[in-house]
């Protein structure tokens, strides 16, 4: 016992050392700038014998299938890093309209892709006024790209989604024209896999958008109310958006003003669901908890399921 | 009196054991960290730390030692000699690693929050570390460098902290750690959007408007275009002039979002000047219009 102890001890205090000696105080090992972080600003100031141009990072280290917006540019990879294929889009296109972040990632929800879709959601310019939206594609891994005009003129954009429900069918929300609390939100579809699209009636709703999507190719919905909402406003289609009408929530009396912003409806077997958030001032149950409704008749009407807490909710 | 010293030996059995345990414990948590830090591109939030937990390492492995097992006075010594210098071979290089990195560390005012800043000085590299696990952070966004001199750190609020310092050519850069939000988390917004209006603090007025944000102090004005204001997280925004930082604007802990009606807005808000000299925040209040 009293060996093996003393030998464990000799060896920890052994191994402590020569890892502080020849691996610690090396200069390298100090990873300060690791691939796959963005970097707050590409205007680098200069100095005699700085750092030369990094090499391409991908945003999602982790992901085969990643993009990078280094040196301006925004390129994809397909196999974490080794090659890169070029978009043929300007950056500032891709963050045009009310857009204040460090533009090092892309915009959430105004990408796709996958292996099989690589398909991005930008203005014509990066002018702020008004400009038509584009969708430039390619599915063939960036060997060749196809851009489709969504609409030829349109303010500028603050919420944006693009996704394909199937191979034909995509749609595309957008808001913009912004004025405090109020603006508009518009809703165009694609039948024929991204290359023609056409708009959708209108909701006529003029809060701000949180969300929306379709299940399928006819049943939509749109979520509006961002902050500070009493209780969710989500609006349905059934007919390809011919016509939009605001769904009812049955929501338990214990739950009046609890949960309040609906995120997108989803398919689960026979019936829909959706997951309803407590909005900004939440803080039932830490604030964290959703609410899962069910509708029965395509979106209509939700009744109350169950509560659903954070970390199921952050793996669906 | 062999009753009292066996039990003496026997608790001296336990801590020696539980000190140990704890030795046990560092060197597990440097081999794990050793192990995964490049897979999982994490590091310790400061780099002085590898060091400090291996001498608390050896400290606690000798202690345990002497009190755990039974050895001669001979080999007491022998031993603790032997630590004590692997402990000043270790504060030796921890103070020399020093030439290699520097690291800016500071926890916020309520302790929540610790804000982590490495500069490479080889590469001149600064980057921003995020911590996840305490004491383990991941890299998140790099500053801009060559640095000149000092950082200075000032937390604007419990989960905001500007960090100011200067680039090689004399400009003054400010950074902001975000580690909090005024919306509940749920969605994005702009902080110059929420901040719309007029606010007052001591010889100082902040109007926001569509045209950008003006400052007002002693009766000198100074406007900033949407261009040249940049938010960080969604606490803060910095004010730019000639590329190079003017202002910060934060939004204090009791400042509430409220997008559907912002000219309601209730709160205050925080300005701070992006200089290296000795300067406090200034408190601002809405002005009723």
């Amino acid at each position: 016992m009293k060996s093996f102890v003393l030998g464990i001890s000799a060896f920890m205090l052994t191994l402590l050392t020569i890892i502080s000696m020849f691996v610690y105080q090396k200069l390298d090992f100090f990873i300060t700038s690791p691939p796959g972080f963005s970097e707050i600003d590409d205007t680098t100031v200069s100095a005699p014998g700085g750092p030369a141009a990094d090499a391409l990072r991908p945003v999602d280290y982790e992901a085969s299938t990643s993009y990078s917006l280094q040196n301006d540019e925004l390129r994809l990879t397909y196999n974490q890093g080794e090659d890169w294929v070029n978009v043929p889009i300007e950056k500032e296109q891709l963050f045009s309209g009310e857009y204040q972040g460090n533009k090092q990632e892309l915009m959430e929800h105004s990408y796709i892709l996958t292996e099989d879709r690589a398909a991005f959601l930008h203005a014509e310019s990066s002018n702020q006024h008004v400009r038509s939206i584009l969708l430039t594609y390619s599915l063939d891994q960036g060997a060749t790209w196809e851009t489709s005009e969504v609409t030829d003129a349109f303010p500028a954009m603050r919420f944006r989604k693009v996704d394909f429900v199937n191979d034909q069918f995509g749609y595309v929300i957008v808001s913009g024209d912004r004025t405090m609390s109020q603006e508009f939100s518009t809703v165009f579809l694609t039948h024929d896999g991204g290359e023609t699209w056409e708009e959708t009636n209108n909701s006529g709703v003029s809060r701000m958008i949180a969300d929306g999507g379709f299940v399928d190719e006819s049943t939509g919905f749109l979520s509006f109310g961002t902050i500070d909402p009493a209780e969710p406003m989500l609006y349905v289609t059934q007919n390809g958006g011919d016509s939009w009408k605001e769904a009812a929530f049955h929501i338990p009396e214990e739950y009046d003003h609890v949960f309040v912003i609906a995120e997108t409806p989803v398919q689960e077997e026979d019936q829909l669901t959706v997951l309803v958030d407590q909005g900004p001032n939440g803080d039932y149950a830490g604030g964290f908890v959703k609410g899962k409704f069910v509708s029965e008749d395509n979106g209509e009407t939700w009744d109350f399921l169950e509560e659903v807490d954070p970390d199921e909710t952050a793996s669906e | 009196m062999k009753q009292r010293q066996n039990k003496v030996r026997k608790w001296q059995k336990i801590i020696g054991a539980i000190l140990l345990l704890l030795a046990i414990g560092f060197f597990c948590l440097q081999m794990g960290y050793l192990f995964i830090r490049s897979s999982h591109l994490i590091d310790y939030i400061d780099h002085r730390l590898f060091y400090i937990i291996n001498i608390a390492c050896m400290i606690f492995l000798a202690s345990g030692v002497f009190l755990f097992i039974s050895t001669t006075r001979r080999l007491k010594i022998i031993g603790s000699g032997i630590v004590l210098l692997l402990i000043v071979v270790q504060l030796i290089m921890l103070f020399n690693s020093n030439n290699l990195i520097k690291s800016v560390t500071s926890l916020s005012p309520d302790r929540k929050n610790v804000l982590s800043i490495k500069e490479n000085l080889q590469t001149t590299e600064v980057v921003y570390y995020r911590p996840h696990f305490g004491i383990i952070g991941r890299p998140e966004e790099r500053l801009l460098s060559p640095v000149k001199g000092d950082f200075k750190v000032e937390w604007l609020a419990n989960d905001a902290a500007a960090v100011t310092y200067q680039t090689a050519d004399n400009n003054t850069q400010q950074f902001i750690a975000t580690y909090g939000d005024r919306g509940g988390g749920t969605s994005y917004y702009y902080v110059g959007a929420e901040i719309h209006g007029t606010w007052q603090g001591e010889n100082v007025q902040l109007v926001s408007d569509t045209e950008g944000i003006s400052i007002t102090t002693d009766g000198e004005s100074e406007h900033f275009e949407w261009d040249d204001i940049h938010q960080f997280g969604t606490l803060a925004v910095v004010l730019e002039k000639n590329n190079e930082a003017a202002w910060t604007v934060s939004l204090d802990e009791n400042f509430q979002v409220n997008e559907d009606t912002p000219e309601r807005q209730n709160g205050n808000i925080t300005l701070y000047q992006a200089t290296m000299n000795d300067n406090e925040p200034i408190e601002l209040t809405k002005q009723i219009e």
